[in-house]
């Protein structure tokens, strides 16, 4: 893992260009990070790509904390700080002149349509999300039970999501996944 | 935009408030924001909180790193956007790099691999329940059914770049909820 500073400059351009595509957030944007870094860069295998993403999930912070390690994983400590930076930078200054201008917005209707019109977008985004991780880290039929229960887990009850991904690594170590 | 917070927000409590909610927010930030914005801190009613997710939602970039932004610039202006958004990463980037390294350092253990295996196996069900409850809490009309269908079946089934799906989808989606708005 070394850093040279053309890698630096290349994870930067590919994770500001990326977070300024997040609509919906991180989750929602996951495909096509994956795709960028496994199918496109060559940075690491879809395997990788999942295991990175649960380090992230057991880790407190946002789920963009994954895109730190994303860049940790290419190019050390120095890219976890170049990725987090401009994966957070560029859309976090665009974000604070979006709000000073919306509140020049003309009416309240086309500020409901355009919310009406894009919650269906997000949350197609993140099945697609939840899909392609799932096709990463399901090679067993162990590893499918695992993702269907932590997914009923989340959307039919109220417990913390800490404690379904600790019961899901000890069932990995007991050879269930 | 929603009036003032009912106690003043300082940019000391501001920085604090933020480093809380990064600290604890294991499995996802927004539940714990949630608690510390509006139970703990009664800076924002619930509605607002809502409210600001939704443009949150609709703007590019992390969820919660856009909320830190704009609550941070609404009670302290571009300073308080830098604090907040400091405070809501700082603790995260170094505990997940802690974390990483210490992965690497077992990770040729059978034991480690295994379970790495099987959390990552539910953390992708964890992103599918969430979706499952946001379909259930947002009920979107058929409309709106067949379109984030056909998102997700672009995106995660046919693997198509995001943005040429975002392209035709987005608009497509103002199209329709205009009509049906008239």
């Amino acid at each position: 893992m070394s850093a040279s500073s053309e890698v630096l400059l290349e994870i930067a351009w590919r994770f500001a260009s990326l977070s300024l595509l997040a609509v919906g957030g991180i989750n929602a944007l996951l495909p096509e990070i994956h795709r960028v870094v496994v199918d496109v860069e060559g940075w690491m295998t879809s395997a990788e790509f999942a295991d990175l993403f649960a380090l992230a999930q057991l880790a407190p912070g946002p789920n963009a904390m994954v895109i730190s390690l994303l860049g940790w994983k290419v190019a050390g400590i120095a890219g976890a700080f170049v990725a987090t930076l401009a994966a957070c930078g560029p859309s976090s200054l665009l974000c604070y002149y979006a709000v000073r201008g919306m509140a020049r917005m003309p009416s309240e209707r086309m500020k409901a349509v355009l919310q009406r019109a894009l919650a269906p977008v997000a949350i197609g985004l993140i099945f697609a999300s939840g899909y392609t991780l799932a096709r990463a880290a399901d090679h067993s039929a162990g590893a499918l039970l695992l993702t269907v229960l932590g997914a009923a887990a989340v959307a039919f009850t109220r417990v913390n999501p800490v404690w379904v991904l600790a019961a899901a690594a000890a069932a990995g170590i007991a050879g269930v996944a | 935009m929603p009036g003032p917070p009912a106690a003043p927000v300082t940019q000391a409590s501001l920085f604090r408030a933020f480093l809380t909610i990064g600290l604890l927010g294991f499995g996802g930030v927004m539940p714990w924001a949630r608690r510390v914005l509006v139970d703990e801190r009664q800076w924002l009613t619930d509605r607002e909180f809502a409210e600001l997710l939704g443009i949150c939602q609709v703007l590019p970039g992390p969820n919660v790193v856009n909320l830190s932004v704009i609550l941070g610039a609404r009670w302290q202006g571009p300073l308080g956007a830098l604090l907040a958004l400091t405070g809501i990463l700082f603790v995260p980037v170094i505990a997940v790099l802690l974390l990483a390294t210490f992965y690497a350092s077992v990770a040729h253990a059978p034991q480690a691999r295994n379970a790495i295996a099987g959390a990552s196996a539910a953390a992708a069900g964890l992103i599918l329940g969430t979706a499952i409850r946001l379909v259930r809490g947002a009920r979107p009309p058929p409309r709106g059914l067949a379109l984030g269908v056909a998102v997700f079946v672009a995106v995660g089934v046919l693997q198509a770049p995001l943005l040429w799906v975002l392209a035709v989808a987005v608009p497509l989606g103002i199209a329709l909820e205009w009509r049906a708005a008239r």
